[in-house]
């Protein structure tokens, strides 16, 4: 075949280009460890590597969210866990005030240990983490969130809110970062059980005071119905069908008495109090109305809590009731059965002994709910961990991926670069030696 | 004796003289362009013979007379050069895209550098955003400065990469201006030579050097854009492109200078027509096909426009959905929130070059929703000591579940409905608690409330026992979007058809409204604001944005009511001026968004002039229904396929640049086989005809011996 001179060396300089070109190439990509450098080095799988350098960056950021996450939770756990511990001392205290053997000075003392908690408690609500108020909600008071009331600390006011702080979202679920302080302090339960405050300033006042409570053991409604207060329009009355979790039954006269022993400055004192069958339980002519009547002779009075639908009897030193018949009966009604009252005879009496015993029940249940509301907090903390080590699986996964995509395999690279060397040098000796051959050499 | 051999070989060192000096030429031309080898013809010259009654030769046979040159040959093929100037146009038409597109890739700087880093980034700041909302907390002012510099870098990557777009269209007008002028001057050229090499054929010469530059001329007009080529009888070329003759004899035709017209659809193009077009702002355009030209219209017109208008959708989309965000949340200090991403020319639509970040100050940057849950307006809807069950019947005659605070009092009565307001636009959603109706549990409430996409989202707090309404951004219908095209607004109200209990409605009293059932009787009507339903350290809006990134969103955003109904079969719908400016054939369009109506239509046919798209419906929809882009894609994927098909381009010009330079290079080869010119066989031929010219010298040398000889016989010589 007939080859122009000028076809050789545009044949050898497009091979020597072609070649450079190649070796360029490859020497870049082993110097950058890349082999995307460029949409156009592999436009089929750019657009999943862009993606990949998003869900990399987002998750990263999302792992560090969760981790944060995680340390406020931690944060809240442990103030829970000091919340803990107050109520464990609070219920020991308790239980060594619930003695008969005990004088009112070791009982004073006892109460006084039970302020001091009482005001560790408060310094446990006014957590912070990172300079906010981990139980304030999504309040932003620079302030303390809990701020108590009167000295000696008759209550407490809470400035915060109910609301979680912050949530955190991933895949849809959503984790509160906080616990609410009605949560951890039982603050304003819905079901109406004292909160942690109430509690030990009751406490507190009962072993210092001699104050004794009895309280419904139990709500009074049953499931599905209302026993209304006297702040209804209607109060609810004790011959209403359906409504009390034990069924009234009037003594033999229709009616129902009570009769309280209690005592007035020390000196004994029993009043028997009659109500009709139809009366209500709050207002005007209610067993409230009935047992406040005679406080002056029994030293007790008796308030009903429609939130709680408890039934509350306060005295001092202490008292019972008991289901007696009215005038022209031969049995009693059952009506302290209906209230739930546990103070029914001599030996079941409202005394020191047995309020603190009924107050320790209400430290075991806040108690329960402080645990209840610190295993949410650790499963949640459990939950997060595991998602910050999927997290952490999808990052690795993804970069994986992504190193597939843009890293450039050095093996293979480096043996090609070797090749397109060999090859280069091979093309510049080539055309070394095809340019040095001419006829003209031979002419003399 | 005579002088006869003298002349004889005075004429064979002249026909030698005349082939050395051919080879020569081509020697010399060995690197000249276009040049092809030109060989001598050598023939014997006419033999001496007698003629007829006058005998001039009375020895035996005809006497030769030597040789003379008879002509001399340009060798060339003209069926190579046709398909080497197509190999070459393609050759010219990758080549230059490829440098354009490289050029413009490296201006995008993915997938390291670019915008894609930039949106990944911002995305980023509102994860973090959303981790630490409140300025009370530990970072969160850092946080919404972060999303506020983050958005900046974003809006600046667009401007860059927007801006590149643009400069790379004004350059490729610009390089076609060039091309053309370059063109012009080619055919100027080529019509002059024509002149020329016909001048020279009639008066029989041989005009090799002229169709050498010619031919080369024409090589170096196929670079520039395609052309097609017949040589005429009278030894000229006429060249045409795209059908239309350039150079027709000795007239040059020019092309005009390129402008940005419009295509048949009414869609901005660059146009190259004819000098002396009636319609020189919008000529009939030429087609140019391949070459330089032909890369830079293609260039402008079915991929920098392409690239620049995805460019804009993924901006403006972007803009779109994360403002809907911003204006439906409140800032740090209780106001509406503004648009993040807001237009430098206020009355132009958002583009990648037309966009800047709106908030600069971290405590207008907008993080927190309206919800109920922060207000004091809901409370507990169970009734004390009892919990509510969800799940369970709100009313089951003849008894209503008592668990409720406000139980159902009785059958829903007819019509009973809330109307929900967002950003003014009232939507009304019927609710009905009775057997078989759409609320006769919570639960069913909540998931039918939630699916009317009504811009509120109802959820139940367990613990609070409380119905919680959200403003949700993310869950508006097309039809509440294209109802609110400005922007959107944190505030809401839900009013009961039913009425309300009043508050302090003791426990138990019986309601006929759901909204009292649920403990939230009192927002009846009420606006829902930052002032009675606000947490400082809400994060919702920013979980909000981050859920804009993950969703399905339509692209090119559009929302448009379209004010007359149409039947179902082929329909054209015409809009005010700009509004589909951004649809093309093919897009998927999302017809009666939120409706039990709706449908996705794909378009068929655009009319910029009209501004009117076509589509086929399957249903019928009434008047003032809505007309979106369907939500099929993320944000991210969109920009993705953006730059797959930047990449794709780039990667298909470097080997198409590849290819057809290998191509052109083979079939030179083959062209430069035949009529190119070679060393070794120039040299040969010159050795031969050296060693003829001496061979012809000695034997002159030798005849005028003798003839010297013969002359020295004559006495007194």
């Amino acid at each position: 075949m007939r080859i122009a001179t000028s076809t050789i060396y545009a044949q050898q300089t497009a091979a020597i280009d072609n070649q450079a070109a190649l070796y360029a190439d490859i020497g870049a990509q082993l110097s950058s460890g890349k082999q995307l450098n460029a949409p156009s080095d592999n436009p089929g799988q750019i657009g999943q590597d862009l993606q990949l350098h998003v869900t990399i960056d987002t998750t990263t950021q999302q792992s560090t969210n969760v981790k944060n996450a995680v340390s406020e939770l931690t944060s809240t756990d442990s103030a829970l866990s000091s919340l803990t511990s107050v109520l464990q001392s609070a219920r020991t205290l308790a239980v060594q005030g619930a003695s008969d053997t005990l004088t009112p000075a070791q009982r004073t003392a006892l109460g006084n240990q039970i302020d001091e908690l009482l005001q560790q408690s408060i310094a446990v609500g006014n957590t912070q983490y990172a300079g906010k108020f981990i139980f304030a909600g999504t309040s932003t008071t620079a302030n303390p969130p809990v701020v108590q009331q009167g000295n000696p600390i008759s209550g407490v006011t809470f400035t915060g809110n109910e609301q979680v702080q912050g949530q955190l979202i991933y895949n849809n679920q959503q984790f509160a970062l906080s616990t609410t302080f009605q949560s951890a302090f039982n603050y304003a339960s819905s079901d109406g059980s004292p909160d942690v405050f109430q509690t030990l300033i009751r406490l507190r006042d009962t072993l210092q005071n001699d104050v004794v409570v009895d309280q419904s053991t139990a709500a009074i409604n049953r499931a599905g119905a209302v026993v209304y207060g006297a702040a209804s329009p209607a109060p609810t009355r004790l011959n209403a069908a359906n409504v009390f979790a034990t069924t009234p039954v009037p003594d033999g006269s229709g009616n129902f008495s009570l009769k309280i022993t209690g005592s007035v400055n020390g000196v004994p004192s029993a009043q028997t109090i009659t109500v009709a069958a139809n009366a209500p339980v709050d207002g005007p002519g209610s067993v409230v109305a009935a047992i406040n009547a005679v406080t002056a002779q029994t030293g007790v009075t008796a308030v009903y809590d429609p939130v709680a639908q408890k039934m509350s009897l306060n005295g001092t030193g202490s008292f019972f009731v008991q289901d007696v018949p009215s005038a022209g009966a031969a049995t009693a009604g059952n009506l302290s059965a209906v209230l739930n009252l546990a103070s029914t005879s001599s030996s079941s009496q409202a005394d020191m002994v047995q309020n603190v015993s009924t107050q320790i029940a209400n430290v075991d249940h806040i108690l329960d709910t402080v645990l209840n509301a610190r295993s949410v907090v650790g499963a949640r903390i459990q939950t997060l961990s595991s998602i910050g080590d999927q997290l952490q699986t999808t990052i690795t996964d993804n970069t994986k991926v992504e190193s597939g995509i843009e890293d450039v395999n050095v093996a293979a690279a480096t043996s090609k670069f070797s090749q397109t060397q060999t090859a280069l040098q091979a093309a510049y000796a080539t055309t070394n030696r095809l340019e040095a051959k001419t006829l003209f050499d031979y002419l003399t | 004796m005579s002088f006869f051999g003298l002349n004889l070989m005075g004429n064979a060192i002249d026909a030698f003289q005349q082939a050395s000096n051919t080879t020569s030429d081509n020697i010399a031309n060995v690197n000249t362009p276009g040049a092809s080898r030109q060989v001598v013809n050598l023939t014997e010259a006419q033999p001496i013979v007698g003629s007829p009654g006058y005998s001039t030769w009375t020895g035996p046979g005809t006497q030769g007379e030597g040789v003379l040159v008879q002509s001399i040959t340009r060798i060339h093929q003209d069926s190579y050069d046709g398909l080497f100037r197509g190999a070459s146009g393609s050759q010219n038409f990758f080549g230059t895209q490829e440098q354009q597109l490289v050029s413009l890739q490296a201006t995008f700087g993915e997938p390291t550098n670019g915008v894609n880093t930039a949106f990944s980034a911002l995305q980023t700041a509102f994860t973090q955003l959303a981790s630490t909302p409140s300025n009370s907390q530990s970072g969160g002012v850092a946080a919404r400065a972060n999303v506020i510099s983050a958005a900046q870098t974003f809006v600046a990557q667009l401007n860059s990469v927007g801006g590149a777009i643009q400069n790379a269209k004004a350059t490729a007008i610009a390089n076609a201006a060039n091309v053309v002028t370059q063109a012009n001057g080619l055919i100027d050229k080529i019509a002059a030579l024509n002149g020329q090499i016909r001048a020279s054929a009639a008066v029989g010469d041989n005009p090799n050097t002229y169709k050498d530059q010619r031919d080369q001329l024409i090589d170096q007009l196929a670079q520039l854009l395609s052309t097609q080529t017949a040589v005429q009888s009278n030894g000229s070329t006429l060249v045409t492109v795209g059908g239309r003759a350039v150079v027709n004899d000795t007239t040059a035709y020019h092309l005009a200078a390129p402008v940005v017209g419009t295509d048949p659809s009414g869609n901005p193009a660059l146009v190259i027509g004819m000098v002396g077009d009636p319609n020189p702002a919008n000529p009939v355009p030429v087609q140019v096909g391949s070459g330089q030209l032909g890369a830079y219209v293609d260039l402008y017109n079915n991929k920098l426009s392409a690239y620049g208008n995805q460019l804009d959708n993924f901006a403006n989309a972007t803009a779109t959905e994360i403002n809907r965000v911003m204006t439906s949340a409140y800032d740090q200090n209780g106001n509406a929130g503004q648009a993040l991403l807001q237009p430098i020319v206020g009355l132009n639509a958002i583009t990648a070059t037309n966009i800047q970040v709106g908030i600069t100050s971290a405590a207008q940057l907008p993080a927190a929703l309206v919800s109920t849950a922060a207000g004091s307006l809901t409370t507990s809807m169970n009734s004390a000591n009892n919990t509510v069950d969800t799940s369970a019947q709100i009313f089951t005659p003849p008894n209503s579940p008592l668990t409720f605070k406000y139980p159902a009092g009785g059958p829903t009565p007819a019509g009973s409905a809330l109307t929900v307001t967002v950003n003014g636009v009232a939507q009304t959603y019927n609710y009905s608690w009775n057997a078989g109706g759409n609320a006769t549990t919570i639960d069913q409430f909540m998931t039918g409330f939630n699916a009317a996409q009504l811009g509120v989202t109802a959820s139940f707090d367990s613990v609070a026992q409380k119905i919680v309404f959200t403003r949700d951004p993310n869950n508006e219908g097309l039809a509440l979007r294209g109802a609110q095209p400005g922007g959107s607004s944190p505030q809401f109200t839900i009013a009961d058809s039913n009425p309300v209990l009043a508050a302090g409605t003791p426990q138990g009293t019986a309601t006929t409204s759901i909204l009292s059932l649920l403990g939230a009787g009192a927002i009846s009507g009420v606006q829902q604001n930052s002032a009675n339903a606000f947490g400082a350290g809400d994060n919702g809006a920013a979980n909000a944005a981050i859920k804009v990134f993950a969703k399905n969103v339509g692209v090119p955003s559009l929302q448009y009511t379209a004010p007359a109904a149409i039947a179902a079969g082929s329909a054209t719908v015409v809009a005010p001026a700009g509004t589909f400016a951004q649809i093309g054939v093919g897009a998927v369009l999302t017809l009666d968004g939120g409706t039990a109506n709706q449908e996705n239509v794909v378009v068929t046919a655009v009319n910029r002039v009209t501004g009117s798209i076509t589509f086929t419906a399957t249903l019928a929809h009434a008047a003032n229904y809505t007309i979106a882009s369907a939500q099929t894609q993320t944000l991210g994927s969109y920009y993705g396929g953006l730059v797959g098909q930047l990449g794709l381009d780039t990667a298909n010009a470097k080997t198409g640049s590849s290819a057809q330079t290998t191509l052109a290079a083979n079939i030179d080869k083959v062209r430069q086989g035949i009529d190119g010119i070679n060393l070794d066989e120039e040299t040969q031929n010159l050795v031969k005809y050296q060693n003829s010219y001496q061979a012809a010298a000695k034997t002159l040398n030798v005849l005028e011996q003798l003839l010297t000889t013969a002359l020295g016989l004559i006495p007194g010589g």
